[in-house]
């Protein structure tokens, strides 16, 4: 048996923030999840660069949660090269962030966010909402099939 | 001008004539009473040229010249220089140019052979006093325009540096409030947590304290999502349009139908009108006023809670009512401050911000609201929404 492959990012560097999502997103799914703490370390994972090199774009990634205040690289600026790559735009990044200043919702959409949420302060509603994503994302929704690599089968 | 006495006056006398020249000339050395130095020009030019030197208090004006003739001899000069006094001494008396010249500015006009030394020495220091009074009330009148000038500068430096200010403010309610929230979700989520993990081993006392923290932090939860409305309110434009208030009303009621339960209220609604405003704004009055008018009538066993309008032809004033617990008319003044409460929080709940954000969102509708109560027996809210546009009868939408 192969180790579970990454099928969710989370980009959050609020430990805390990052544990409860965790924990929301639900037990069986936390082998499945790879934390990065700033921008950067998501781009390099993202593009499978530097510390990442090893990985590969067929690894399929079917969801990326990433917070808007980030250090070194915002998460905006995260989205907006990951929706400009055409080896990661398919890939559902969701905005999952305290922020509801209008501007932010306004340009994640434009950058091309798969969907845009506001951690609410109650941790039950909070629970939920992540819960409802993971489920949405993991569960429902259909991933892109990956084009460079048909024919690639166990 | 007191030194009259010691410093000469300077006349300049424009004449062609050389006879009037002389005539002029002897009357004002024999009457003279004070220093004077006389200058001559015989053209228009020749005026012009002497004035632009500078120095001349009075001009004795010819109107018929060799390079000028009529009206426009005195227009020509007193263009040059508007504050100089200008005595027109001409040979002709025709009343149409003398009242023309006058009504432009000049001091006097005189008419040749019936002029005596005398007579002009009275006008010369007649037209020199008048001009001197309009030259000091053009002056004061500079310095008015001036002062005006520099405190509506002055004002204006202020409100901007105030609308600054208070940007500023907003933008730093709302970035507290909002990084508020992050370390609040914690708290809350870990001590939720913790219950689920260690909920049946602990005693009773820790599931106390555990509860204690979970109220602490729904409570902060609420005061910032109310000061993050508050602060956002203040970014909002306000987008006017004719709204029937009725409908506001029963909408604010419907969604706060939870609130009440099967608690019994008597709702009395009355005719509403039709009025230009911010629907979404004014609908989070009705929904701020009517949900303290059921908080506050709970110990009520019938609460009764009444909507109403007075006043006509476009000044009307909205009227809330209610039989609750009222409060003391002394701290009218704390109602609608920020965190202000007139009731212990284990008795209402509440975040003190309710009555702020009502207030501010009437004035930003160039309303006013005010409060009557008494305590226990009930409290009044009445506002106003400005006079712009609004109508008097309910109208249909």
């Amino acid at each position: 048996m192969r180790a579970p492959e990454v099928e969710v990012l989370l980009a959050d560097d609020n430990p805390a923030d990052a544990e409860l999502i965790m924990l929301s997103l639900g037990e069986d799914l936390v082998g499945r999840i790879h934390h990065v703490h700033d921008g950067e370390e998501a781009l390099d994972f993202l593009l499978c660069r530097a510390g990442y090199a090893q990985r590969t774009f067929e690894a399929p990634l079917r969801l990326i949660l990433l917070d808007i205040k980030l250090p070194k690289v915002s998460g905006l600026e995260v989205l907006e090269e990951v929706k400009r790559d055409p080896r990661t735009r398919a890939i559902p990044a969701v905005l999952l962030t305290s922020s509801r200043l209008e501007e932010d919702v306004v340009r994640g959409y434009q950058l091309g966010a798969n969907s845009y949420v506001q951690k609410p302060v109650q941790f039950e509603r909070f629970r939920q909402i992540v819960h409802q994503l993971g489920a949405y994302w993991l569960a429902v929704n259909e991933p892109a099939p990956s084009r460079g690599f048909s024919g690639e089968s166990q | 001008m007191g030194s009259a006495g010691l410093v000469p006056i300077e006349i300049l006398l424009v004449e062609d004539n050389a006879g009037d020249v002389s005539l002029v000339q002897e009357m004002l050395f024999r009457t003279g009473a004070v220093p004077f130095s006389l200058a001559i020009a015989n053209t228009l030019a020749a005026a012009l040229g002497r004035l632009r030197a500078g120095g001349i208090d009075v001009l004795l004006l010819d109107l018929g010249l060799p390079d000028s003739s009529g009206v426009s001899t005195f227009t020509s000069v007193h263009a040059q220089i508007p504050t100089l006094p200008i005595i027109v001494l001409t040979g002709v008396c025709d009343p149409s140019i003398a009242l023309t010249v006058v009504q432009q500015g000049a001091q006097d006009f005189l008419v040749k052979g019936q002029v005596d030394g005398n007579l002009i020495w009275r006008t010369i220091r007649y037209a020199m006093e008048r001009q001197r009074g309009r030259r000091e009330l053009v002056l004061s009148e500079t310095r008015v325009r001036q002062l005006n000038e520099s405190l509506e500068r002055r004002v204006a430096d202020r409100t901007a540096a105030l609308a600054a200010a208070n940007r500023e403010l907003e933008t730093f309610t709302y970035s507290v409030s909002h990084d508020l929230r992050a370390p609040l979700r914690q708290i809350d989520g870990f001590s939720r947590i913790l219950v689920e993990h260690a909920g049946p081993a602990l005693d009773s006392k820790s599931q106390h304290y555990l509860r204690r923290i979970q109220e602490g932090t729904q409570h902060m939860g609420r005061l910032v999502d109310d000061l993050l409305n508050l602060a956002q309110l203040g970014r909002q434009d306000v987008h006017t349009r004719a709204t029937p208030l009725d409908t506001l009303v029963n909408d604010a009621v419907s969604e706060l139908r939870a609130d009440w339960g099967d608690r019994r209220i008597e709702w009395a609604i009355g005719a509403l009108p039709m009025v230009e405003c911010d629907p979404g704004l004014i609908k989070i009055v009705f929904t701020n006023l009517l949900s303290n008018a059921i908080k506050y009538t709970r110990p009520r066993e019938v609460a009764k809670i009444a909507v109403g309008c007075t006043g006509s032809n476009g000044r009307c004033t909205i009227v809330v009512r209610d039989n609750g617990v009222g409060f003391n008319m002394k701290y009218a003044d704390k109602l609608f401050g920020v965190f202000q409460r007139l009731h212990r929080a284990d008795q209402f709940e509440g975040s003190g911000v309710g009555l702020a954000t009502v207030q501010r969102i009437i004035h930003k509708h160039g309303g006013e609201i005010w409060a009557e109560a008494e305590p226990d027996h009930g409290a009044t809210f009445s506002f106003t929404l400005g006079h712009r546009g609004n109508h008097s009868a309910a109208e249909p939408a």
